[in-house]
């Protein structure tokens, strides 16, 4: 589903943020992206988005090359990735419902499959009762709830999540956390970049670790810390 | 392909709603800027007009001295019938120029005038306008005559003064209709910042370059389109205006012969509700190309 080949990636201003990458996620694969500050895991997912471009190496995707795809082809690339932030992002102007509706309305969507699928998608995210308040009207789990819909609605076959339990606390992050596994369980490939240590110790997933810009840790079943028994590298 | 459209109406409106101060600034600087321009296209078209009545209606003068005698008089008569670019004369004796010239003149000026110093004249309508010049070269300084004129300088000297008001109108134009097109790019670029939030997300989830662009150009196509409209009303209530005057004028006055057919009309206004839609499409295509990163 997702293929790195040597990927580096070196910013204006000479800071190495992806240094020679190499790594495979395979169809429905359920993955953290752990490292410090400044380690790269932003870079990765801006890349496997494609707001940002590689200097060497390839980049696969769903059976695309990322790298060398045509600019106006990019639309159709993201149609197939759901991102979501630490921040939200939602539309303040717009309520649960219209925030939703807004990423199909923008990919042209007719109104019936925007009518039959936003409500599907919010009652996925067990907010079917507030599709009506605005974004200002929720709490901050509530709210991340609102942009995994907004992601999860166009069915993408990968969805990108840059610590989307960052601004949550604890109890809330579990909650967001079961909806991404939900999602997981649906076929979607998932990419979590996370600092949640005690997250990512209770799933036992996939972790790959990243320390600037070198990818120093790719283990099965890992836990947040290098430290800790989380079986063989692969 | 419907809900595309509705979309874009919905985001076009929205769009000139929350920015309608500079929104209402942008119409009327393009409506000032193209009634100027359209107000020069007019006096352009009104001059041409006129030009053509002028010129349809030229007359060459040959003055004869009035001392001048009769066969002096029919043999420069003779030569005109007999001149190939002359298409007709009559001869005007000194009375009938003396009456003429009652009316031209002022009493102070009529009492010193006699009838038998007034010069004679034959009148001809030459073939083309434009060989009244080879009639007064030909006749100029024969026997018998004392000069020979046309309105010819007359005629250039008022489109002189037409292509003079002509050119000052344009250039006042061409500085507002600059104007124009930097208040509709200001206006797209406030409605871009403002947008900036939906459009990142726009971008996130899939939506194409186009798809992004066009509520900004309609935007300023709009802007462009309802400052151009306001311009060809103005303009044609002032033609209206002109029109409904011009009919207590005499037909030899300026005002009447400047007068433009309907379809010359319709044709300055559809330039002008053109160039507006230019000038706002110029505007947003700036400001998407400036700001909008996509």
């Amino acid at each position: 589903m997702i293929k790195l080949d040597h990927v580096t990636k070196t910013y204006k201003n000479g800071t190495i943020a992806l240094d020679d990458v190499s790594l495979e996620i395979e169809k429905g694969e359920f993955v953290f992206l752990v490292g410090s500050s400044g380690s790269g895991k932003t870079t990765f997912l801006r890349l496997l988005l494609r707001e940002e471009l590689p200097d060497r190496g390839t980049i696969w995707e769903a059976g695309r090359d990322i790298v060398n795809l045509p600019k106006w082809r990019v639309p159709y690339l993201r149609r197939n990735l759901g991102c979501v932030f630490q921040d939200f992002r939602l539309l303040q102007n717009k309520t649960v419902f219209e925030n939703v509706a807004f990423a199909l309305e923008v990919i042209g969507r007719p109104k019936s499959v925007i009518e039959s699928q936003v409500p599907q998608v919010l009652d996925l995210v067990g907010l079917s009762h507030k599709r009506d308040n605005l974004p200002t009207e929720l709490s901050g789990g509530e709210q991340q709830r609102v942009a995994i819909a907004r992601a999860f609605v166009n069915r993408p076959l990968i969805l990108l999540a840059d610590e989307p339990t960052g601004n949550l606390d604890p109890k809330i992050s579990e909650g967001i956390m079961s909806l991404l596994d939900r999602i997981n369980k649906t076929g979607t490939t998932v990419v979590m970049a996370t600092h949640d240590k005690a997250l990512v110790d209770r799933m036992r997933l996939r972790v790959i670790e990243l320390d600037r810009g070198h990818l120093i840790r790719d283990q099965q079943r890992g836990v947040y810390g290098i430290e800790a028994d989380a079986g063989a590298p692969r | 392909m419907a809900s595309f459209s509705q979309y874009v109406v919905k985001e076009t409106t929205t769009n000139l709603w929350r920015n309608r101060v500079t929104t209402v600034a942008a119409i009327f600087t393009v409506m000032v800027s193209l009634f100027l321009v359209g107000g020069s296209l007019i006096l352009g078209q009104g001059a041409s007009n006129a030009e053509i009545k002028w010129q349809q209606g030229t007359l060459v003068t040959v003055w004869m001295a009035p001392n001048a005698t009769t066969q002096e008089i029919d043999a420069i008569r003779s030569q005109l019938n007999a001149y190939p670019y002359v298409h007709d004369c009559y001869y005007q004796t000194q009375l009938q120029d003396y009456e003429e010239a009652k009316h031209l003149l002022t009493p102070t000026e009529l009492s010193v005038l006699k009838p038998e110093l007034i010069p004679s004249s034959l009148r001809c309508v030459p073939n083309q306008p434009q060989d009244a010049r080879l009639v007064i070269q030909k006749f100029t300084g024969q026997p018998g005559v004392q000069y020979v004129t046309a309105p010819t300088q007359a005629l250039k000297n008022q489109q002189r003064t037409i292509a003079i008001a002509q050119w000052s109108v344009l250039i006042i134009a061409s500085v507002l209709l600059v104007s124009s097109a930097v208040l509709i790019l200001n206006t797209i670029r406030m409605a871009i910042f403002a947008r900036k939030r939906e459009v990142a997300v726009m971008k996130l989830v899939g939506a194409t370059n186009w798809f992004i662009r066009i509520p900004f150009i309609f935007e300023g196509l709009i802007q462009g389109l309802i400052g151009s409209l306001m311009a060809g009303g103005l303009l044609w209530t002032g033609e209206w205006f002109w029109h409904s005057r011009a009919a207590s004028w005499a037909p030899d006055t300026l005002g009447s012969q400047m007068l433009l057919s309907t379809w010359q009309l319709i044709w300055c206004e559809l330039i002008v509700i053109f160039l507006g839609m230019v000038i706002g499409s110029i505007g947003s295509a700036i400001a998407i190309r400036r700001f909008l990163d996509v």
